[in-house]
């Protein structure tokens, strides 16, 4: 069975984040001028405006805590018919505070989701070469 | 007060008829309501000589619009967009007449949203992930509708302030019940009560489907022209007192920052520009695509404190004798849809007082403010008095 759901385009701005998510591993962008992440990339610094600009990778150790959340329970998407309910959360990383990012939380009962509860990374492997990142609930 | 106040006017607004199949093309719907525009105006389609509109790709254009009433215009224009969009034309034309290049100018929503090309889906995921921007952070999770987005911001901003389902319940009931004295509401003859409302189930968490907007074919018309020559015009012109509309976030992926939307920075703007204060405001009409989108707008629009929007929701003020009136025809959640102007259509209305002795002329209204949400990035206002 082929995988359904979209697959992250990879173009010339976000290719390092999603190579790395294929490798099970979060690389952000980081501004060499003010130090700031950049999340999602792009080819200038939101902050600053600076070209400066170069990728930290954080390894497969990612934490987190959810920040916001919305529980769909009609899919928007082709290929997300059997996700449903289907949990998506911004979560707020532990080692850099700023950055938030957007993914499903896997393997959770919509009740069980609350705003700063602690999640981890996890990678679903979609295809032979790509991987998603997820979060999953630490219990 | 800035250097336009007072000096410019809405002095037409009309509309085609609206329903859930309209049989016919955009063009059909824009010019049956650019004729009741023209007509509420008491001018003749030569009199205009700019028009102007804004669309998704699914209507037709100002040139054929001008074409079909038989004007040559001076000058048209249809920008890509949707809520905040009346505003930024409004502003245009100003800009125009302003510098002597026109006159008068017709601006116009034309659209088959429910019979036609629907904002509610039917999207090739591979097409939204190119083209939105940081698509690929949020397609592949299944996030491809804005009450899903936006759903991101309300989630949080409740847990901050404290607003509760109940609070959103509010906005949807309120709105409902200025659609049951409306006959042309989408949603007339069918209103809602609380208790209905808490026993709905969410489509998409927070949100159920009473706190989407809904889906109308249907077109809106607006005039403005000077103060000098909305005096010849047959009806009460509404005097634009100051206006604002800009994008604005920190970040091009606007989801990456809850915290803030763009009407926090238009809010201080309009005020300014129109020379009055949220207390002066007898009547309103806020961007309603989503329940929550109004509550967050009170906040940015200095109609309640932080923290105590729901509460002011929950006195009633948004009803027909609250301290604010809102979206007294139903706004979108229950009037019609056509990113937002419908809701510039009644607030003139109301300021002209053209309801009368009715039980939906909010009374006394003297100044109104419109607000335009196009998203957490892009938000317009104006001041209007009559
Ligand atoms: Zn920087």
């Amino acid at each position: 069975m082929t995988y359904q759901k979209p697959i992250p385009l990879k173009n010339i701005d976000n290719a390092p984040y999603w190579d790395a998510a294929d490798h099970h591993e979060m690389k952000l962008q980081k501004c060499n001028d003010c130090s700031n992440y950049n999340h999602p990339p792009g080819p200038g610094c939101s902050k600053c405006g600076s070209t400066n600009l170069s990728w930290k990778n954080f390894g497969s150790d990612v934490k987190g805590k959810v920040y916001s959340y919305i529980i769909s329970y009609r899919p928007f998407l082709p290929g997300f018919q059997n996700d449903i309910p289907l949990v998506i959360a911004q979560v707020e990383l532990d080692n850099a505070k700023d950055v938030r990012i957007i993914a499903n939380i896997i393997d959770c009962e919509p009740d069980k989701v609350e705003i700063g509860k602690s999640v981890r990374m996890v990678w679903e492997d979609i295809t032979d070469d790509r991987a998603l990142p997820q979060w999953k609930i630490n219990e | 007060m800035s250097k336009i106040t007072d000096r410019y006017a809405i002095v037409g607004v009309g509309e085609s008829e609206r329903s859930k199949n309209s049989g016919v093309t955009p063009l059909h719907l824009a010019l049956d309501a650019a004729r009741a525009a023209i007509s509420d105006a008491g001018l003749e389609a030569k009199d205009i000589d700019g028009f102007m509109s804004y669309n998704e790709n699914d209507s037709c254009t100002s040139h054929q619009l001008a074409t079909n009433l038989g004007v040559r215009p001076k000058y048209v224009k249809d920008i890509l967009g949707g809520g905040s969009s009346t505003e930024l034309l409004i502003a245009d034309a100003i800009s125009l007449i302003e510098s002597g290049e026109l006159n008068t100018v017709l601006i116009f929503r034309s659209m088959n949203g429910r019979s036609g090309s629907r904002v509610g889906g039917g999207w090739d995921p591979n097409m939204l992930q190119a083209n939105i921007d940081g698509g690929s952070y949020i397609i592949p999770y299944g996030a491809a509708s804005p009450g899903q987005w936006f759903g991101l911001f309300a989630t949080r901003h409740m847990y901050e302030t404290g607003i509760t389902q109940e609070h959103l319940g509010h906005v949807c009931v309120s709105f409902y019940e200025h659609a049951q004295r409306n006959p042309k509401a989408f949603f007339h003859g069918r209103p809602l009560t609380m208790e209905d409302y808490l026993n709905t189930p969410h489509l998409s968490y927070p949100f159920t489907k009473h706190d989407f907007c809904l889906e109308s074919d249907e077109a809106n018309a607006i005039i403005v022209t000077s103060a000098e020559q909305a005096k010849d015009c047959k009806t009460k012109p509404v005097y634009i007192m100051g206006m604002s509309s800009r994008q604005c976030h920190p970040h091009s992926h606007y989801w990456s920052d809850l915290s803030q939307v763009a009407s926090d920075y238009v809010a201080p703007e309009v005020y300014q520009s129109a020379g009055v204060k949220a207390e002066d405001i007898d009547v309103a009409s806020i961007y309603d695509c989503f329940s929550w989108v109004v509550l967050r707008q009170l906040e940015a629009y200095g109609f309640a404190p932080r923290g105590e929007v729901g509460d002011f929701v929950a006195e009633g003020n948004l009803r027909i004798d609250g301290k604010l009136p809102t979206n007294t025809a139903g706004g979108m959640l229950s009037e019609g849809y056509t990113h937002g102007m419908n809701n510039v259509l009644e607030i003139v209305r109301q300021l002209r007082h053209q309801y009368g002795e009715t039980d939906r002329q909010v009374k006394n209204c003297e100044i109104g403010i419109c607000t335009g949400w196009a998203g957490p990035d892009i938000a317009g206002a104006m001041i209007l008095r009559n």
